[in-house]
């Protein structure tokens, strides 16, 4: 802090006030009112997240304590085990992987070129698609549930692969087109005009220019979406029965020996499962999801 | 260069996958929604007329609807306050350097990466009376605590609250943070100079400078809180009774168990017109605040 000053005959003289607390002491607090709420939201968000864990590991008799063990005495993987035996685990998994994975290779496909488009080529009638997709965004789900399903059901499409598919691009295109696009509009168009003078085609401009400059843009909006996609729940439970991705599939565990309703020892299995590649994902691609949620409205 | 019609054929050919995909599965549907709530339709009873707007006029004399109403009004008010209070708290945290500033976002980033089916299935053990975490913290505090949070009507709504902040609060905290880094740090350190507290700096500097960034932020979060779904499916099943029923889930539970797609439609379309109602007047709001 700076030193007050005195009015004395016109001069400002600074007079240091008598230091009641020691300087360490003063330091020591504001290292402890730094530390105890970053500490604080640290236990909120891990603890629970280490509980799910510590059940995971659990044999399922133990699990009924009171209190809570939070160090497991003789873990075990046997959930795990019963879980691919039992509720197909590694199908859903590769059922899962293959359908956002095609989703983001052709939703990114498609948002590229639309986003291209809108930010190079100028047209009212574009204007008027570019207003379209936005306005499309503020549909919800819930209010096109049933006529969609019912739509899905009469084109064959309802609990297919295809079907899921083209759900899961619709899902993301408007945010991906909206981020890439903004990253376009940043990049002079002269970059591909100069391509086109010196002999290059359009589409050899567009991979070999365009595409390479919008590489980190591409990263960032992959990273997002493959969360988005994972955690996406309202359309496969919707519009597929047959086949199970993880995160309905949770829902929809075995009862095994269990008078509760909810069997915790395989949901809190089946939970981290789910939550275990997504704590490594978000820890090695920390910044650029900062990023790719900064720049744009991404549901959450 | 990129002026003539032969490129802008191009471009439309370009934008059409895109249009075609959200068409089909957003515009199509709404409208067909809109034609499908004036029909009585009952695919159990096999009946399907049209019958105006007798749908609509149900919607307010049908109990489980008023249910369905109170809870949403109550979940989307009580969360967006602990939104905007814990949210910004968080995010002034997450803007202190600090040592571990980077491990605390990471983590920071967890709950809003994760499904919420998870969390919400969770939740239902994490609520249970003898076993669940909640009253097992308690404890540590209050041994002789005992409460079955999801048994009770009021409990249970607190618990679909706290579970909703747990998720989304850390998320909304990250955005505030976006608006929080454009601050210049010269209006901190002219504060500093004119001798002004860390309390005062926030509430005359800090909070002023972001509460427009805040405002839009918490327009998208309410829309999402109205369309709140997976939550209570998981979590609750609209119990006790039918009092933690979102209108979400309502509307669901009408269109694909009780299979009154007509009256699920309607209630769809009021939902969606209120939507579009608050959202206009907050997005006028938001243009008239200016700092």
């Amino acid at each position: 802090m700076y030193p007050k000053t005195v009015k004395e005959k016109n001069y400002d003289i600074p007079v240091a006030e008598p230091r009641r607390v020691p300087l360490w002491a003063k330091k020591a607090l504001m290292q402890f009112f730094k530390w105890t709420p970053a500490l604080a939201v640290g236990f909120l968000i891990m603890f629970p997240l280490w509980w799910i864990f510590v059940s995971s590991i659990t044999p399922s008799g133990e699990l009924f304590s009171k209190p809570i063990k939070y160090w497991p005495e003789n873990p075990t993987l046997e959930s795990y085990r019963y879980l691919i035996e039992n509720a197909d685990l590694l199908k859903k998994v590769w059922d899962t992987l293959l359908i956002v994975g095609l989703s983001i290779l052709i939703g990114m496909v498609v948002s590229v070129l639309a986003a291209f488009s809108f930010a190079r080529f100028k047209s009212r009638g574009l204007s008027l698609a570019v207003a379209f997709l936005l306005g499309s965004m503020l549909i919800p789900d819930v209010v096109t549930a049933r006529p969609l399903y019912d739509f899905l059901r009469q084109v064959g499409l309802y609990d297919t692969y295809t079907g899921l598919i083209i759900l899961y691009i619709s899902s993301i295109i408007p945010f991906s087109i909206l981020i890439l696009q903004n990253f376009l509009n940043d990049i002079p168009a002269s970059i591909e005009e100069a391509a086109l003078i010196d002999g290059c085609g359009f589409f050899q401009s567009l991979f070999y220019v365009t595409l390479p400059i919008l590489k980190p843009a591409i990263a960032t909006v992959c990273i997002v979406n493959f969360i988005l996609c994972l955690n996406n729940f309202f359309t496969p439970l919707f519009y597929s029965n047959g086949i199970s991705v993880l995160s309905t599939a949770i829902t929809q565990l075995p009862l095994r020996d269990n008078m509760y309703a909810v069997p915790w020892d395989l949901v809190s299995a089946m939970g981290f499962i789910i939550i275990l590649p997504i704590i490594i994902f978000v820890s090695i691609f920390q910044r650029q999801i900062m990023e790719g949620i900064m720049s744009g409205g991404v549901k959450g | 260069m990129y002026a003539s019609k032969r490129y802008l054929i191009i471009a439309w050919l370009f934008v059409l996958p895109a249009l075609l995909i959200r068409f089909f599965t957003t515009v199509y549907p709404i409208f067909e929604t809109f034609r499908v709530s004036f029909f009585n339709v009952n695919l159990l009873r096999g009946i399907n007329e049209f019958v105006g707007f007798q749908n609509y006029i149900n919607i307010f004399q049908d109990p489980k609807m008023i249910t369905s109403i109170k809870f949403t009004v109550i979940f989307v008010v009580g969360s967006m306050i602990g939104h905007i209070v814990l949210g910004v708290g968080l995010a002034v945290i997450l803007n202190v350097k600090m040592a571990g500033q980077k491990v605390l976002r990471t983590i920071v980033l967890l709950p809003w990466a994760m499904p919420m089916v998870v969390i919400a299935i969770a939740s239902k053990w994490a609520f249970n009376n003898d076993y669940g975490i909640v009253n097992d913290f308690i404890r540590w505090f209050n041994p002789g605590f005992n409460l079955d949070w999801l048994v009770h009507t009021e409990t249970a709504w607190l618990a679909v609250i706290a579970v909703d902040l747990w998720k989304d609060v850390p998320f909304f905290a990250i955005l505030v943070l976006a608006g929080l880094q454009f601050i210049s740090t010269d209006m901190y350190e002219a504060a500093k100079i004119d001798g002004a507290g860390p309390i005062q700096t926030f509430f005359k500097i800090t909070l002023p400078l972001i509460s427009k960034n805040i405002l839009i932020l918490s327009i998208f979060f309410t829309m999402w809180r109205l369309t709140s779904f997976d939550i209570v499916y998981a979590m609750t099943s609209g119990g006790p009774g039918e009092d933690t029923a979102l209108i979400a889930y309502r509307i669901t539970t009408e269109a694909f168990t009780n299979l009154n797609t007509g009256y699920a439609a309607s209630i769809a379309i009021v939902l969606f017109i209120v939507m579009a109602i608050l959202s206009g007047l907050s997005m006028y709001g938001a243009k008239k605040v200016n700092y």
